[in-house]
Protein backbone atom coordinates (compact mmCIF):
# COMPACT_ATOMS: atom_id res chain seq x y z
CA UNK A 1 0.00 0.00 0.00
CA UNK A 2 2.72 2.03 -0.35
CA UNK A 3 4.81 3.19 -3.15
CA UNK A 4 7.47 5.01 -4.34
CA UNK A 5 8.46 7.34 -7.61
CA UNK A 6 11.09 8.20 -10.07
CA UNK A 7 12.81 7.80 -12.94
CA UNK A 8 16.10 9.06 -14.21
CA UNK A 9 14.74 11.45 -16.73
CA UNK A 10 14.72 13.57 -12.98
CA UNK A 11 18.58 13.90 -13.30
CA UNK A 12 17.72 16.38 -16.28
CA UNK A 13 16.41 18.78 -13.70
CA UNK A 14 19.61 20.21 -13.26
CA UNK A 15 20.86 23.89 -13.05
CA UNK A 16 24.32 23.84 -13.45
CA UNK A 17 28.29 22.23 -12.10
CA UNK A 18 28.03 25.29 -9.42
CA UNK A 19 23.96 25.15 -8.41
CA UNK A 20 23.17 23.82 -4.71
CA UNK A 21 19.62 22.04 -6.26
CA UNK A 22 22.56 19.27 -7.74
CA UNK A 23 20.78 15.86 -9.30
CA UNK A 24 23.78 13.78 -8.00
CA UNK A 25 21.82 14.23 -4.68
CA UNK A 26 19.17 12.02 -5.25
CA UNK A 27 21.51 9.29 -7.24
CA UNK A 28 23.03 9.32 -3.95
CA UNK A 29 20.34 8.39 -2.18
CA UNK A 30 18.65 5.73 -4.31
CA UNK A 31 22.07 4.28 -4.61
CA UNK A 32 22.32 4.09 -0.69
CA UNK A 33 18.83 2.60 -0.93
CA UNK A 34 20.06 -0.13 -3.41
CA UNK A 35 23.26 -0.66 -1.26
CA UNK A 36 21.41 -1.60 1.40
CA UNK A 37 20.23 -4.33 0.18
CA UNK A 38 16.42 -2.94 -0.49
CA UNK A 39 15.53 -3.98 -4.04
CA UNK A 40 13.64 -0.59 -4.35
CA UNK A 41 11.77 -0.43 -8.07
CA UNK A 42 9.96 3.37 -7.71
CA UNK A 43 7.38 3.27 -10.30
CA UNK A 44 8.12 5.52 -13.64
CA UNK A 45 5.48 7.94 -13.94
CA UNK A 46 4.76 10.23 -17.26
CA UNK A 47 5.78 13.40 -17.56
CA UNK A 48 2.61 16.14 -17.01
CA UNK A 49 1.75 17.85 -20.53
CA UNK A 50 1.83 21.50 -20.97
CA UNK A 51 -2.15 21.30 -20.30
CA UNK A 52 -1.79 19.90 -17.05
CA UNK A 53 0.91 23.01 -16.26
CA UNK A 54 -1.48 24.95 -17.28
CA UNK A 55 -4.12 23.95 -14.70
CA UNK A 56 -1.82 26.16 -12.71
CA UNK A 57 0.94 28.50 -14.42
CA UNK A 58 -0.04 31.59 -16.80
CA UNK A 59 0.80 30.74 -20.86
CA UNK A 60 2.88 33.52 -20.85
CA UNK A 61 5.19 32.26 -18.52
CA UNK A 62 5.37 28.56 -19.48
CA UNK A 63 5.58 29.96 -23.06
CA UNK A 64 8.98 32.17 -21.84
CA UNK A 65 10.46 28.49 -20.26
CA UNK A 66 9.93 26.93 -23.30
CA UNK A 67 11.44 29.41 -25.62
CA UNK A 68 14.05 29.67 -23.59
CA UNK A 69 15.09 26.32 -22.77
CA UNK A 70 15.47 26.02 -26.83
CA UNK A 71 18.00 28.67 -26.69
CA UNK A 72 15.36 31.12 -28.08
CA UNK A 73 15.60 34.60 -26.80
CA UNK A 74 12.95 36.46 -24.15
CA UNK A 75 14.43 39.38 -23.07
CA UNK A 76 11.96 39.32 -20.22
CA UNK A 77 13.37 36.66 -18.76
CA UNK A 78 13.89 37.90 -15.62
CA UNK A 79 10.78 39.28 -15.35
CA UNK A 80 10.00 35.56 -15.06
CA UNK A 81 12.32 35.24 -12.81
CA UNK A 82 14.45 33.02 -15.09
CA UNK A 83 18.25 33.92 -15.73
CA UNK A 84 19.31 34.60 -12.35
CA UNK A 85 21.72 32.69 -10.19
CA UNK A 86 18.82 31.21 -8.25
CA UNK A 87 17.23 29.91 -11.57
CA UNK A 88 19.74 29.92 -14.52
CA UNK A 89 18.26 28.58 -17.99
CA UNK A 90 18.97 25.14 -18.65
CA UNK A 91 18.43 23.42 -22.00
CA UNK A 92 15.22 21.33 -21.79
CA UNK A 93 14.47 22.75 -18.71
CA UNK A 94 10.55 22.85 -19.57
CA UNK A 95 10.64 18.63 -20.06
CA UNK A 96 13.33 18.08 -17.23
CA UNK A 97 10.55 20.25 -15.05
CA UNK A 98 7.53 18.03 -16.42
CA UNK A 99 8.88 15.11 -15.54
CA UNK A 100 9.17 15.58 -11.97
CA UNK A 101 5.61 17.34 -11.99
CA UNK A 102 4.47 14.72 -13.56
CA UNK A 103 5.45 12.40 -10.85
CA UNK A 104 4.13 13.99 -8.10
CA UNK A 105 0.46 14.53 -10.57
CA UNK A 106 0.88 10.24 -10.96
CA UNK A 107 1.05 9.95 -7.02
CA UNK A 108 -2.31 12.09 -6.65
CA UNK A 109 -3.84 9.98 -9.11
CA UNK A 110 -2.88 6.19 -7.72
CA UNK A 111 -4.49 7.99 -4.45
CA UNK A 112 -7.22 8.88 -5.98
CA UNK A 113 -7.94 6.02 -7.62
CA UNK A 114 -7.30 3.81 -4.48
CA UNK A 115 -4.51 2.09 -5.74
CA UNK A 116 -2.29 3.03 -2.77
CA UNK A 117 -2.49 4.84 0.69
CA UNK A 118 1.18 6.36 0.96
CA UNK A 119 3.11 7.70 -2.19
CA UNK A 120 6.61 9.13 -1.72
CA UNK A 121 8.09 10.82 -5.28
CA UNK A 122 11.44 10.99 -5.02
CA UNK A 123 11.85 14.30 -6.28
CA UNK A 124 9.66 17.44 -6.69
CA UNK A 125 8.66 19.41 -4.39
CA UNK A 126 8.76 22.79 -6.12
CA UNK A 127 7.13 24.65 -3.39
CA UNK A 128 8.58 28.21 -4.43
CA UNK A 129 7.42 28.42 -8.23
CA UNK A 130 3.84 30.70 -8.51
CA UNK A 131 1.63 31.50 -11.09
CA UNK A 132 3.54 33.62 -13.60
CA UNK A 133 7.36 33.30 -12.59
CA UNK A 134 9.84 31.00 -11.09
CA UNK A 135 11.90 31.30 -7.50
CA UNK A 136 13.98 29.43 -5.49
CA UNK A 137 14.67 26.79 -7.72
CA UNK A 138 11.33 25.99 -8.91
CA UNK A 139 10.29 26.56 -12.10
CA UNK A 140 6.98 24.38 -11.69
CA UNK A 141 4.71 23.76 -8.76
CA UNK A 142 4.38 20.16 -9.02
CA UNK A 143 2.66 20.26 -5.44
CA UNK A 144 -0.04 22.69 -6.42
CA UNK A 145 -0.35 20.35 -10.04
CA UNK A 146 -1.30 17.50 -7.93
CA UNK A 147 -3.33 19.60 -5.18
CA UNK A 148 -5.51 20.81 -7.94
CA UNK A 149 -6.04 17.37 -9.35
CA UNK A 150 -7.04 16.45 -5.82
CA UNK A 151 -9.22 19.25 -5.59
CA UNK A 152 -11.09 18.42 -8.68
CA UNK A 153 -11.55 14.70 -7.48
CA UNK A 154 -14.05 16.39 -4.91
CA UNK A 155 -11.05 15.99 -1.41
CA UNK A 156 -10.08 18.39 0.66
CA UNK A 157 -6.17 18.93 0.40
CA UNK A 158 -4.17 19.57 3.99
CA UNK A 159 -0.51 20.58 2.68
CA UNK A 160 1.98 20.36 5.32
CA UNK A 161 5.53 21.87 4.26
CA UNK A 162 8.77 20.69 6.47
CA UNK A 163 11.20 22.76 4.25
CA UNK A 164 13.64 25.16 5.56
CA UNK A 165 12.18 27.74 3.99
CA UNK A 166 7.98 29.10 3.79
CA UNK A 167 6.02 27.03 1.43
CA UNK A 168 4.73 30.71 -0.37
CA UNK A 169 3.93 29.44 -3.40
CA UNK A 170 1.73 26.69 -2.84
CA UNK A 171 0.42 29.16 0.30
CA UNK A 172 0.20 31.82 -2.42
CA UNK A 173 -1.72 29.47 -4.92
CA UNK A 174 -4.68 28.42 -2.49
CA UNK A 175 -4.65 31.23 -0.51
CA UNK A 176 -8.45 31.86 -0.85
CA UNK A 177 -9.67 28.44 -1.41
CA UNK A 178 -11.63 27.03 1.38
CA UNK A 179 -11.19 23.24 0.47
CA UNK A 180 -6.94 23.68 1.08
CA UNK A 181 -5.41 24.21 4.38
CA UNK A 182 -1.50 25.17 4.03
CA UNK A 183 0.52 24.43 7.11
CA UNK A 184 4.19 25.59 6.57
CA UNK A 185 7.21 25.87 9.56
CA UNK A 186 10.45 27.28 8.73
CA UNK A 187 13.06 29.32 9.47
CA UNK A 188 11.58 33.16 9.85
CA UNK A 189 11.43 34.90 7.12
CA UNK A 190 12.51 38.01 8.70
CA UNK A 191 16.23 36.53 7.51
CA UNK A 192 15.69 33.87 5.41
CA UNK A 193 14.24 33.46 1.51
CA UNK A 194 11.75 33.72 0.36
CA UNK A 195 10.73 36.48 3.59
CA UNK A 196 7.34 35.62 3.86
CA UNK A 197 5.46 33.23 6.01
CA UNK A 198 4.79 35.14 9.35
CA UNK A 199 2.25 33.84 11.76
CA UNK A 200 -0.27 37.37 10.69
CA UNK A 201 -0.67 35.45 6.89
CA UNK A 202 -3.79 33.35 8.10
CA UNK A 203 -5.58 33.08 3.91
CA UNK A 204 -8.06 35.23 2.46
CA UNK A 205 -11.71 35.55 2.97
CA UNK A 206 -13.85 32.11 3.01
CA UNK A 207 -10.32 30.58 3.78
CA UNK A 208 -9.40 32.66 6.72
CA UNK A 209 -7.53 30.83 8.89
CA UNK A 210 -6.71 27.76 6.23
CA UNK A 211 -2.68 29.57 5.88
CA UNK A 212 -0.71 28.36 8.77
CA UNK A 213 2.73 29.61 9.70
CA UNK A 214 5.10 28.51 12.29
CA UNK A 215 8.24 30.85 11.94
CA UNK A 216 11.02 29.84 13.81
CA UNK A 217 14.27 31.34 15.19
CA UNK A 218 17.41 31.41 13.45
CA UNK A 219 19.53 28.26 15.07
CA UNK A 220 16.05 26.41 16.64
CA UNK A 221 17.22 22.79 17.63
CA UNK A 222 15.21 20.12 17.56
CA UNK A 223 13.27 20.40 21.08
CA UNK A 224 11.77 23.57 20.20
CA UNK A 225 10.57 22.77 16.77
CA UNK A 226 9.19 19.49 17.35
CA UNK A 227 7.20 21.50 20.08
CA UNK A 228 6.21 23.94 18.07
CA UNK A 229 4.98 21.10 15.13
CA UNK A 230 3.05 19.38 18.25
CA UNK A 231 1.65 22.50 19.51
CA UNK A 232 0.05 23.56 15.73
CA UNK A 233 -0.04 20.55 13.36
CA UNK A 234 -1.93 18.00 14.39
CA UNK A 235 -4.88 20.50 15.89
CA UNK A 236 -5.19 21.68 12.84
CA UNK A 237 -5.57 18.85 10.85
CA UNK A 238 -7.81 17.67 13.26
CA UNK A 239 -10.04 20.61 12.81
CA UNK A 240 -9.60 20.79 9.11
CA UNK A 241 -10.23 17.16 8.66
CA UNK A 242 -9.09 16.51 5.14
CA UNK A 243 -9.32 13.51 2.55
CA UNK A 244 -5.70 13.49 1.88
CA UNK A 245 -2.20 15.03 2.77
CA UNK A 246 0.32 16.54 0.86
CA UNK A 247 3.61 16.48 2.13
CA UNK A 248 7.08 18.75 0.88
CA UNK A 249 9.58 16.98 2.98
CA UNK A 250 12.42 19.26 2.27
CA UNK A 251 15.60 18.20 4.46
CA UNK A 252 17.57 21.86 4.63
CA UNK A 253 16.31 22.47 8.65
CA UNK A 254 19.15 20.09 9.29
CA UNK A 255 22.05 21.68 11.28
CA UNK A 256 24.69 21.20 8.35
CA UNK A 257 22.87 22.67 5.60
CA UNK A 258 24.34 25.07 3.86
CA UNK A 259 22.29 27.75 2.99
CA UNK A 260 20.02 27.88 6.26
CA UNK A 261 20.38 28.30 10.17
CA UNK A 262 17.72 25.92 11.85
CA UNK A 263 19.65 22.91 13.39
CA UNK A 264 17.85 19.75 13.13
CA UNK A 265 19.42 16.51 13.74
CA UNK A 266 18.39 12.87 11.53
CA UNK A 267 16.82 11.88 15.06
CA UNK A 268 15.04 14.82 15.30
CA UNK A 269 13.66 14.61 11.21
CA UNK A 270 12.86 10.73 12.04
CA UNK A 271 10.74 11.72 14.95
CA UNK A 272 8.96 14.34 12.46
CA UNK A 273 8.42 11.29 9.78
CA UNK A 274 7.03 9.24 12.24
CA UNK A 275 4.60 11.81 13.20
CA UNK A 276 3.33 12.69 10.05
CA UNK A 277 2.63 9.40 9.25
CA UNK A 278 0.44 8.48 12.59
CA UNK A 279 -0.78 12.18 11.52
CA UNK A 280 -2.44 10.83 8.00
CA UNK A 281 -3.62 7.67 9.97
CA UNK A 282 -5.56 9.63 12.25
CA UNK A 283 -6.75 12.95 10.45
CA UNK A 284 -6.43 12.05 6.69
CA UNK A 285 -7.56 8.51 6.29
CA UNK A 286 -4.48 7.56 6.16
CA UNK A 287 -3.68 8.93 2.66
CA UNK A 288 -0.73 10.95 2.32
CA UNK A 289 1.60 12.10 -0.59
CA UNK A 290 4.98 13.30 -0.27
CA UNK A 291 8.03 14.74 -2.29
CA UNK A 292 11.43 15.53 -1.41
CA UNK A 293 12.33 19.32 -1.60
CA UNK A 294 15.12 21.43 -0.02
CA UNK A 295 18.65 20.29 1.33
CA UNK A 296 22.13 20.65 -0.04
CA UNK A 297 24.28 19.31 2.01
CA UNK A 298 24.91 15.96 -0.28
CA UNK A 299 25.78 13.48 2.73
CA UNK A 300 23.50 15.21 4.72
CA UNK A 301 20.50 14.63 2.87
CA UNK A 302 21.02 11.48 1.38
CA UNK A 303 20.82 10.12 5.21
CA UNK A 304 18.19 12.37 6.19
CA UNK A 305 16.03 10.91 3.34
CA UNK A 306 17.24 7.21 3.21
CA UNK A 307 15.45 7.56 6.77
CA UNK A 308 12.54 9.06 5.06
CA UNK A 309 12.11 6.15 2.76
CA UNK A 310 13.52 3.19 5.25
CA UNK A 311 9.99 4.69 7.53
CA UNK A 312 7.94 4.80 4.81
CA UNK A 313 8.12 1.58 3.81
CA UNK A 314 8.52 0.43 7.79
CA UNK A 315 11.97 -1.11 6.97
CA UNK A 316 14.12 -1.06 9.89
CA UNK A 317 17.25 1.28 10.25
CA UNK A 318 20.57 -0.11 9.59
CA UNK A 319 23.50 0.56 11.79
CA UNK A 320 26.18 1.50 9.41
CA UNK A 321 26.27 3.04 5.80
CA UNK A 322 27.72 0.42 3.32
CA UNK A 323 31.04 0.80 2.90
CA UNK A 324 30.23 0.46 -1.07
CA UNK A 325 28.17 3.31 -0.77
CA UNK A 326 30.80 5.15 1.34
CA UNK A 327 33.46 4.65 -1.31
CA UNK A 328 31.65 5.17 -4.85
CA UNK A 329 30.51 8.88 -3.36
CA UNK A 330 33.49 9.70 -1.57
CA UNK A 331 34.31 12.27 -3.56
CA UNK A 332 31.03 14.04 -2.35
CA UNK A 333 30.84 13.11 1.21
CA UNK A 334 33.44 15.31 2.55
CA UNK A 335 35.07 14.43 5.79
CA UNK A 336 32.30 14.54 8.69
CA UNK A 337 30.64 11.75 7.14
CA UNK A 338 29.12 9.26 10.30
CA UNK A 339 29.41 5.73 10.33
CA UNK A 340 25.69 5.41 10.03
CA UNK A 341 22.58 6.62 8.98
CA UNK A 342 22.42 9.13 12.26
CA UNK A 343 24.07 12.47 13.67
CA UNK A 344 26.44 11.10 16.21
CA UNK A 345 24.91 12.08 19.72
CA UNK A 346 27.55 15.18 20.15
CA UNK A 347 26.73 16.12 16.66
CA UNK A 348 25.50 19.57 18.49
CA UNK A 349 26.97 21.42 21.05
CA UNK A 350 25.39 23.23 23.84
CA UNK A 351 24.44 26.41 21.31
CA UNK A 352 24.43 29.78 23.36
CA UNK A 353 21.43 31.76 23.57
CA UNK A 354 19.13 28.77 23.61
CA UNK A 355 16.64 29.76 26.13
CA UNK A 356 15.73 32.96 24.33
CA UNK A 357 15.21 31.61 21.54
CA UNK A 358 12.85 28.92 23.12
CA UNK A 359 11.06 31.84 24.85
CA UNK A 360 10.55 34.07 20.92
CA UNK A 361 9.83 30.42 19.83
CA UNK A 362 7.62 29.80 21.94
CA UNK A 363 5.83 33.62 21.95
CA UNK A 364 5.22 32.85 18.31
CA UNK A 365 3.48 29.87 18.63
CA UNK A 366 1.18 31.50 21.41
CA UNK A 367 0.24 34.04 18.90
CA UNK A 368 -0.54 32.13 16.39
CA UNK A 369 -2.59 29.68 18.16
CA UNK A 370 -4.41 33.17 19.81
CA UNK A 371 -5.79 33.83 16.49
CA UNK A 372 -5.98 30.68 15.23
CA UNK A 373 -8.94 29.42 18.16
CA UNK A 374 -10.94 32.57 16.80
CA UNK A 375 -11.09 31.61 13.35
CA UNK A 376 -11.40 27.63 13.74
CA UNK A 377 -14.94 27.91 15.81
CA UNK B 1 10.56 58.62 -4.03
CA UNK B 2 8.35 61.78 -4.15
CA UNK B 3 4.90 62.16 -2.84
CA UNK B 4 3.24 62.11 -5.83
CA UNK B 5 4.01 58.60 -6.20
CA UNK B 6 2.72 56.89 -3.19
CA UNK B 7 -0.22 60.06 -2.33
CA UNK B 8 -4.23 58.87 -2.86
CA UNK B 9 -5.94 60.21 -5.54
CA UNK B 10 -8.67 61.39 -6.11
CA UNK B 11 -9.63 62.87 -2.75
CA UNK B 12 -12.78 62.97 -0.80
CA UNK B 13 -13.64 66.43 -0.01
CA UNK B 14 -16.67 68.34 2.63
CA UNK B 15 -17.71 71.29 2.21
CA UNK B 16 -17.51 73.98 4.83
CA UNK B 17 -20.89 73.87 5.71
CA UNK B 18 -21.84 70.72 5.97
CA UNK B 19 -23.36 69.66 9.10
CA UNK B 20 -21.09 67.64 11.91
CA UNK B 21 -23.11 64.74 11.69
CA UNK B 22 -22.97 64.34 7.98
CA UNK B 23 -19.31 64.54 8.19
CA UNK B 24 -18.88 61.90 10.91
CA UNK B 25 -21.56 59.80 8.26
CA UNK B 26 -18.76 60.23 5.62
CA UNK B 27 -16.01 59.19 7.38
CA UNK B 28 -17.94 56.05 8.51
CA UNK B 29 -19.26 55.04 5.69
CA UNK B 30 -16.11 55.17 3.56
CA UNK B 31 -13.82 54.02 6.40
CA UNK B 32 -11.63 57.44 6.81
CA UNK B 33 -10.17 59.16 9.01
CA UNK B 34 -9.45 62.59 7.90
CA UNK B 35 -11.24 64.48 5.63
CA UNK B 36 -10.37 67.78 3.88
CA UNK B 37 -12.46 70.92 4.26
CA UNK B 38 -13.26 73.67 0.92
CA UNK B 39 -14.80 76.45 0.34
CA UNK B 40 -16.23 77.85 -3.48
CA UNK B 41 -13.53 74.73 -4.60
CA UNK B 42 -10.37 76.17 -2.16
CA UNK B 43 -8.84 74.24 0.84
CA UNK B 44 -9.77 75.76 3.72
CA UNK B 45 -9.10 72.92 6.67
CA UNK B 46 -9.25 69.61 7.61
CA UNK B 47 -10.97 67.17 9.90
CA UNK B 48 -10.70 64.48 11.36
CA UNK B 49 -12.95 61.40 13.26
CA UNK B 50 -11.22 62.71 16.13
CA UNK B 51 -11.92 66.58 15.52
CA UNK B 52 -15.88 65.61 15.31
CA UNK B 53 -15.95 63.04 18.31
CA UNK B 54 -14.28 65.34 20.77
CA UNK B 55 -16.48 68.35 19.62
CA UNK B 56 -19.87 66.59 20.08
CA UNK B 57 -18.64 64.38 22.85
CA UNK B 58 -20.72 64.73 26.50
CA UNK B 59 -17.38 65.00 28.00
CA UNK B 60 -16.64 68.15 26.43
CA UNK B 61 -17.57 71.70 28.24
CA UNK B 62 -19.32 72.77 25.72
CA UNK B 63 -20.65 70.41 23.34
CA UNK B 64 -21.53 70.55 19.82
CA UNK B 65 -24.20 69.56 18.36
CA UNK B 66 -24.59 67.38 14.88
CA UNK B 67 -26.31 70.00 13.35
CA UNK B 68 -23.43 72.57 12.97
CA UNK B 69 -20.94 73.17 10.44
CA UNK B 70 -17.61 71.67 10.51
CA UNK B 71 -16.18 74.90 9.64
CA UNK B 72 -16.31 75.53 13.45
CA UNK B 73 -14.26 72.24 14.35
CA UNK B 74 -12.14 71.84 11.81
CA UNK B 75 -8.39 72.52 11.88
CA UNK B 76 -7.28 75.62 9.95
CA UNK B 77 -4.77 76.60 8.14
CA UNK B 78 -3.78 72.92 6.71
CA UNK B 79 -0.15 72.45 6.41
CA UNK B 80 0.23 70.93 2.89
CA UNK B 81 2.90 69.04 0.99
CA UNK B 82 3.50 69.41 -2.88
CA UNK B 83 3.47 66.64 -5.37
CA UNK B 84 7.40 66.89 -6.12
CA UNK B 85 8.20 66.85 -2.16
CA UNK B 86 10.51 64.06 -1.66
CA UNK B 87 8.38 61.17 0.41
CA UNK B 88 10.93 61.55 3.41
CA UNK B 89 10.50 65.73 3.75
CA UNK B 90 6.45 64.64 3.98
CA UNK B 91 7.45 62.13 6.83
CA UNK B 92 9.49 64.78 8.90
CA UNK B 93 6.71 67.24 8.78
CA UNK B 94 4.06 64.64 9.99
CA UNK B 95 6.22 63.03 12.64
CA UNK B 96 7.22 67.06 13.87
CA UNK B 97 3.38 67.88 13.83
CA UNK B 98 2.26 64.73 15.14
CA UNK B 99 -0.34 65.01 12.37
CA UNK B 100 -1.69 62.16 10.81
CA UNK B 101 -2.15 63.25 7.39
CA UNK B 102 -0.86 66.01 4.39
CA UNK B 103 -3.53 67.34 1.70
CA UNK B 104 -1.28 67.77 -1.56
CA UNK B 105 -1.79 70.96 -3.09
CA UNK B 106 -0.72 71.40 -6.87
CA UNK B 107 -0.78 75.30 -6.81
CA UNK B 108 -4.34 75.86 -5.92
CA UNK B 109 -5.44 72.59 -6.96
CA UNK B 110 -6.12 69.72 -4.30
CA UNK B 111 -4.40 66.59 -6.21
CA UNK B 112 -4.06 63.77 -3.84
CA UNK B 113 -4.03 63.13 0.14
CA UNK B 114 -0.83 61.70 1.82
CA UNK B 115 -1.72 59.63 5.58
CA UNK B 116 0.48 57.87 7.98
CA UNK B 117 -0.90 55.25 5.92
CA UNK B 118 0.68 55.64 2.53
CA UNK B 119 4.14 56.08 4.57
CA UNK B 120 4.14 52.81 5.68
CA UNK B 121 3.28 51.21 2.14
CA UNK B 122 6.13 53.59 1.36
CA UNK B 123 8.50 52.06 4.03
CA UNK B 124 7.52 48.43 2.89
CA UNK B 125 8.11 49.07 -0.77
CA UNK B 126 11.55 51.08 0.11
CA UNK B 127 12.54 47.90 2.09
CA UNK B 128 11.82 45.76 -0.51
CA UNK B 129 10.43 43.26 1.67
CA UNK B 130 7.26 42.84 -1.30
CA UNK B 131 9.06 40.24 -3.13
CA UNK B 132 10.58 37.02 -2.56
CA UNK B 133 14.41 38.00 -1.07
CA UNK B 134 16.48 37.44 1.86
CA UNK B 135 18.67 40.02 4.14
CA UNK B 136 22.18 40.33 4.37
CA UNK B 137 23.28 42.63 6.73
CA UNK B 138 27.05 44.18 6.43
CA UNK B 139 28.90 46.82 8.22
CA UNK B 140 31.10 49.08 6.37
CA UNK B 141 33.82 51.22 6.84
CA UNK B 142 32.01 55.06 6.82
CA UNK B 143 34.03 56.40 4.28
CA UNK B 144 33.48 57.00 0.16
CA UNK B 145 33.71 54.00 -1.99
CA UNK B 146 32.69 50.97 0.46
CA UNK B 147 29.14 50.78 -0.61
CA UNK B 148 30.51 50.57 -4.30
CA UNK B 149 32.75 47.65 -3.04
CA UNK B 150 29.88 45.82 -1.85
CA UNK B 151 27.57 46.20 -4.87
CA UNK B 152 29.75 45.57 -7.09
CA UNK B 153 30.55 42.50 -5.25
CA UNK B 154 26.96 41.61 -5.70
CA UNK B 155 26.84 42.67 -9.69
CA UNK B 156 29.97 40.57 -10.38
CA UNK B 157 27.61 37.50 -8.82
CA UNK B 158 24.82 38.69 -10.31
CA UNK B 159 22.83 38.94 -7.39
CA UNK B 160 19.79 41.15 -8.18
CA UNK B 161 19.45 44.07 -5.07
CA UNK B 162 15.90 44.75 -4.11
CA UNK B 163 16.50 47.17 -1.70
CA UNK B 164 19.41 48.92 0.52
CA UNK B 165 19.01 50.48 3.77
CA UNK B 166 21.86 52.02 6.04
CA UNK B 167 22.00 53.62 9.59
CA UNK B 168 24.41 54.54 11.55
CA UNK B 169 26.17 51.80 13.69
CA UNK B 170 28.68 51.03 16.56
CA UNK B 171 32.18 52.29 16.30
CA UNK B 172 31.69 54.73 12.99
CA UNK B 173 30.49 51.96 11.02
CA UNK B 174 27.52 52.00 9.05
CA UNK B 175 25.12 49.23 8.73
CA UNK B 176 23.92 47.99 5.20
CA UNK B 177 21.09 45.84 4.98
CA UNK B 178 20.39 44.68 2.06
CA UNK B 179 16.68 42.59 0.51
CA UNK B 180 18.40 40.75 -2.58
CA UNK B 181 16.87 38.43 -4.67
CA UNK B 182 18.50 35.36 -4.12
CA UNK B 183 17.91 32.20 -1.25
CA UNK B 184 21.52 32.08 -1.39
CA UNK B 185 22.54 34.51 1.18
CA UNK B 186 24.91 31.39 3.48
CA UNK B 187 27.50 31.11 0.60
CA UNK B 188 27.39 34.66 -0.47
CA UNK B 189 28.28 35.60 3.33
CA UNK B 190 31.37 33.68 3.08
CA UNK B 191 32.61 34.95 0.29
CA UNK B 192 32.20 38.28 1.49
CA UNK B 193 34.26 37.63 4.56
CA UNK B 194 36.87 35.82 2.65
CA UNK B 195 36.61 39.55 0.64
CA UNK B 196 37.06 41.33 4.13
CA UNK B 197 33.51 42.06 4.38
CA UNK B 198 32.76 41.95 8.39
CA UNK B 199 29.02 40.04 7.43
CA UNK B 200 26.50 40.58 10.43
CA UNK B 201 23.70 38.35 8.50
CA UNK B 202 24.04 35.11 8.02
CA UNK B 203 26.10 35.09 11.07
CA UNK B 204 28.47 32.16 11.54
CA UNK B 205 26.89 28.97 12.52
CA UNK B 206 27.77 28.23 16.61
CA UNK B 207 28.33 24.67 15.57
CA UNK B 208 30.86 25.63 12.98
CA UNK B 209 33.93 26.83 14.28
Amino acid sequence: MAALIHRAEYAGYDFGPEHPFAPARLDMLLDLLQSLGHGVSPIAAPAATRAEILAIHDEAYVSAVEALDQGRPAPDAERFGLGTPDNPIFPDMDLATRWLVGGTLHGARMLMAGQEQRVLQLGGGLHHAQKDHAAGFCLYNDLAVAIQALLEHGWRVAYLDIDLHHGDGVQDLFYGNDRVLTLSIHESGHYLYPGSGHIQDLGNGPARGLSVNIPLEPFTEAGDYLEAFDAVVPRALAWFAPDVLVVQAGADAHFADPLGDLALTTQAFQSLYERIFSLADAHAQGRVLLTLGGGYEAQVVARVWAILCLTFLGLPLPEHLPAVWMDRWRHLLGPGVPGGLHDPASALPDLPGREARSRRNRDVVTRLLDSLHRLWL
Amino acid sequence: MLVNEIMRRPVTVIEAATPLGEAFRQLQARGFRHLPVVDRGRLVGIVTDRDLRLATSSLSPAPRTALEPVSLVMTSPVLTADPLDPVEDAARIMRDRKIGCLPVLDGSDLVGILTGMDLLDALILLTGVTKPSSRLEVALADRPGELARLTAFLAARHVNIHSILTHPGADARVRTVLRVGSSQTRPLAEALRTDGFEVLWPAQKPWQP
